[in-house]
């Protein structure tokens, strides 16, 4: 058989072997002559196609990248994390924190020609709240407003059930950005298809699972925060395409048929960064790191020595430099870099494998079994890690084995189960986890309270909860409440701080690096992302001649 | 007429068992409402999911969700689209014809490969001849192996990101966005197919038939157009059903890989987010489709095969010393 074979696999190498031969080895010198006006930008996404392009249906960061094209905020987020004037020109809030005035620029109509009034807002927030939406990231920003009243037409003024020092941060996230209420009047079936906003351009035309066509708004006027050009954008039009393969939206990248792709591979993002033809654009998310939490509301890590052990052992850092290829750095807070307000704790993180063994022993493992695990009246020390393989890359799967490998030398017996999505929510929602990976973006410190307060252990009706570490902590509820309620910003910093320090004390968090925004670009400039959720903008890209 | 209503039998069978199985599979790893209220991990607010359940009828008890959704299916009313709110007739209708060019498309290829390599193979003389042989041969079994997914990959390495020749994704106008796709999915089945024919054209071209074809005088490629080629295409004719069905699977992969709209990404985004009437309505699709495509294959195999026309004891009897001449 093998000897039949043989010839063949001579054949098959040798064509294989010309082929790259014959492959220009340093690559066509880059696109060099000057940008111009006009063109056809193609961006293409790794992230999963929206089933609905109106970002208040549902609400995920698929939805955030695309509408961050066609729909704006209230308010936006520059660079250093400070709120900025869009849509609204400026606000006022009351001494008790209950009543918000808003002043939207004037002279601004959606694509549609309907005019941008508090009318508008006013319908937007109550789109959001309505339950026939079924939204559920910008339904939770805006869930403290009890109504919305018109006073004039470029005046707005929220009524709150309760003080939200957050209320900024969530109007400025695309999931609550500003739609025509008449876009939104015709029904969600067509909205869902082509939702019409003030952003610098207008949907033309959906082709499921193939491409998006946008085109320019040519009386574009509501320039953000993060752009120079302050009229209507360069290019003519955006083809969004859905290239859920890695390897092939690098090879279109690198063959030209695209100019933007997002979630490369580390070692596309090592290359671009060594060669010229590529430019790397690393934009953090905001809101919570990638981090491993622990389960503190059942045995064995609702003993908090039995947690320290874990992260003591774990020594993640090896492997996060070796599988991410310097792309990503270690985070040691529970937010991501780009919150102005995150703290960070390394020495809470110091590898010692000595006091893992010493904190185990103290709590009782003292037992081991003849695979090594720990034992404590006959129970193994057994950690269930369900990992859902929708959200974590291969090399986030392969650094979990890495530490799987390392709590396995003091005692721990780590069982990975990479599931899909539904059945990780599933397994999380039945509490049958000791250990999660979850990423949650979300602009803003506030991310904590989502995260971290008591409140949220109780699932939601859907049977999601977001305190995965199950975190129950009457000190660390009241400093997120006080912090929620407060006006005042350095105070907030300060409770958030905090606030911060007594989860890291917790033991229930083992951050690990920034949630990842990567994005690579060829033949195109000008491509800047927006200081909320890392989104990208196009208002002053041009294409390369 | 028997054998029709034998055909329409095991559709129907087929469709119920499939369909059960997709139905209970879903539902027995998540929670449909996900796929409705926007995602997996939705927080929506407990009106918008008492709303959701009562719409979609998912406060029933699961035997009669499943006695209506079969009902659906018996009718063949798809119903719509959990996530994407849109009948699932049209969403299966917007993808099937590009699936079924990609499925066709590949098959011809793959067919074109295989008879290519078993006339090769069958007419090769000396010693050149045999290293040919060896070369096909070698070659089949590598083809049938080789993974789609890491085939499909090495394509796209090679001919988009090296050579630039090639588009590395497919599904715009351009035709040329068909090729690696096509080639990724002929392969392997070509690989089977060659196999099959190749056998069955050497016991041909030892048969009877074939010396007495040639004692008239007739030439070697007269011998092989008019006489051996059609009995070597039989065992593969016979199994270009199975192969269309491996390529509707196949179609998951290489409309993922080159990032082509499909059938089989509808189908998989779908099982993803627990989109249910669209994961049944796409099976039950691609299995009538099968169904449908054996069918045919059978009725082809009686038009090419006299044989098999006449009734089942007498072409046994035929056939059997027919072949045992050759071997």
């Amino acid at each position: 058989m093998l000897r039949r074979a043989l010839p063949a696999l001579v054949l098959a190498s040798s064509v294989a072997l010309i082929a790259t031969a014959c492959a220009p080895s340093t690559g066509e010198a880059g696109p060099s002559s000057e940008p111009q006006d006009g063109g056809t930008l193609v961006y293409a996404t790794g992230d999963a196609e929206p089933t609905c392009l109106d970002p208040h249906v549902g609400g995920n960061y698929p939805q955030a990248l695309i509408s961050s094209q066609y729909l704006e905020p209230l308010v936006g987020r520059d660079a250093d994390g400070a709120i900025t004037p869009w849509l609204a020109e400026e606000w006022e809030v009351s001494e008790d924190g209950l009543t918000w005035d808003f002043t939207l620029q004037g002279d601004v109509s959606f694509t549609d020609g309907t005019p941008l009034d508090a009318e508008a807002v006013k319908a937007n927030i109550e789109h959001l709240q309505d339950p026939e939406t079924a939204s559920s990231t910008g339904y939770l920003a805006v869930s403290k407003i009890a109504e919305v009243e018109v006073v004039d037409d470029t005046h707005a003024r929220m009524h709150l059930s309760e003080p939200d020092s957050a209320l900024l941060e969530s109007l400025s996230m695309p999931w609550t950005a500003i739609q025509s209420p008449a876009g939104i009047a015709r029904g969600m079936e067509e909205n869902c298809a082509a939702p019409i906003g003030t952003g610098p351009f207008v949907v033309e035309e959906w082709v499921p699972q193939q491409q998006i066509t946008l085109t320019r708004n040519d009386d574009y006027a509501t320039a953000g925060p993060q752009t120079e050009n302050q009229g209507a954008a360069h290019l003519d039009e955006i083809v969004w395409r859905f290239i859920p393969d890695a390897a092939t939206r690098q090879a279109a990248l690198t063959s030209g048929e695209v100019h933007v792709i997002d979630n490369p591979q580390p070692d596309a993002i090592v290359a671009a960064e060594q060669g010229d033809e590529i430019t790397h654009i690393d934009a953090p998310r905001p809101g919570s790191v990638n981090r491993i939490e622990l389960n503190a509301g059942q045995a064995p890590f609702d003993d908090a020595r039995v947690r320290e052990a874990f992260i003591r052992a774990a020594d993640p850092n090896p492997g996060i430099e070796a599988l991410y290829l310097g792309t990503v750095t270690r985070s040691y807070s529970p937010l991501g870099s780009s919150e102005p307000m995150a703290v960070s704790d390394e020495s809470l993180f110091a590898t010692d494998p000595e006091q893992a063994n010493a904190l185990l022993d103290e709590a009782g493992w003292t037992e081991k079994d003849e695979d090594g695990i720990r034992m404590k009246d006959g129970e193994r020390l057994t950690v269930r890690f369900p990992v859902s393989t929708n959200q974590s890359v291969a090399a986030e799967q392969s650094l979990f084995e890495q530490i799987q490998a390392n709590v396995a030398e003091v005692g721990f017996d780590v069982e990975l189960s990479p599931v899909d999505l539904s059945t990780w929510y599933g397994v999380l929602g039945a509490n049958e986890y000791e250990a999660v990976s979850a990423p949650y973006t979300r602009v803003g410190a506030e991310v904590l309270r989502v995260l971290y307060h008591s409140d949220a252990i109780v699932p939601a009706p859907s049977g999601y909860f977001a305190n995965h570490a199950q975190l129950s902590d009457p000190e660390l509820d009241a400093l997120l409440d006080e912090a929620s309620a407060t006006q005042d910003e350095s105070a907030r910093a300060d409770l958030y701080a905090q606030a911060q320090q007594r989860v890291l004390e917790s033991f229930t968090v083992l951050p690990l690096y920034d949630q990842q925004n990567h994005f690579l670009t060829r033949g195109v400039t000008g491509v800047t992302t927006l200081g909320t959720v890392a989104t990208p903008t196009f208002v002053d890209a041009r294409i390369a001649g | 007429m028997r054998w029709i209503a034998g055909r329409i039998g095991s559709a129907v069978l087929v469709v119920w068992i499939v369909a059960t199985a997709v139905f209970f599979a879903l539902r027995a790893s998540g929670d449909p409402l996900e796929a409705i209220l926007g995602g997996p991990g939705s927080q929506a607010g407990p009106e918008a999911v008492a709303q959701a359940r009562e719409e979609y009828g998912l406060d029933q008890p699961l035997i009669l969700q499943y006695l209506t959704q079969l009902w659906r299916v018996a009718t063949f009313q798809l119903g719509d689209s959990y996530a994407r709110r849109q009948p699932v007739a049209d969403l299966i209708a917007a993808q099937l014809p590009g699936t079924l060019l990609l499925a066709a498309l590949a098959l011809l290829l793959a067919w074109a490969l295989a008879l290519a390599g078993s006339a090769i193979a069958a007419t090769a003389r000396g010693p050149v001849g045999r290293a040919a042989v060896g070369v096909v041969r070698g070659l089949e079994l590598v083809a049938t192996v080789m993974p789609q997914f890491w085939l499909g990959a090495v394509l796209i390495l090679v001919f988009a990101a090296s050579l630039r020749i090639l588009p590395a994704t497919s599904g715009g106008a351009d035709p040329a966005g068909l090729i690696l796709p096509v080639v990724t999915l002929a392969i392997p089945i070509a690989g089977f197919l060659a196999q099959l024919s190749r056998d069955a054209l050497q016991e041909a071209d030892r048969a009877p038939f074939a010396t007495t074809a040639r004692s008239r005088g007739a030439s070697e490629s007269r011998v092989l157009l008019h006489h051996t080629l059609r009995h070597a295409s039989l065992p593969a004719l016979s199994l270009s059903g199975w192969a269309f069905g491996h390529l509707l699977s196949g179609a998951v992969v290489v409309e993922s890989l080159f990032a082509r709209p499909g059938l089989g990404r509808l189908l998989l985004d779908a099982a993803l987010s627990r989109d249910v009437p669209v994961v049944i309505g796409a099976v039950v699709v691609v299995a009538l489709l099968y169904v449908l495509v054996v069918t045919i294959v059978d009725a082809v195999e009686l038009l090419v095969d006299p044989r098999l026309r006449r009734p089942r004891a007498a072409h046994a009897a035929e056939r059997t010393p027919e072949l045992a001449v050759g071997s």
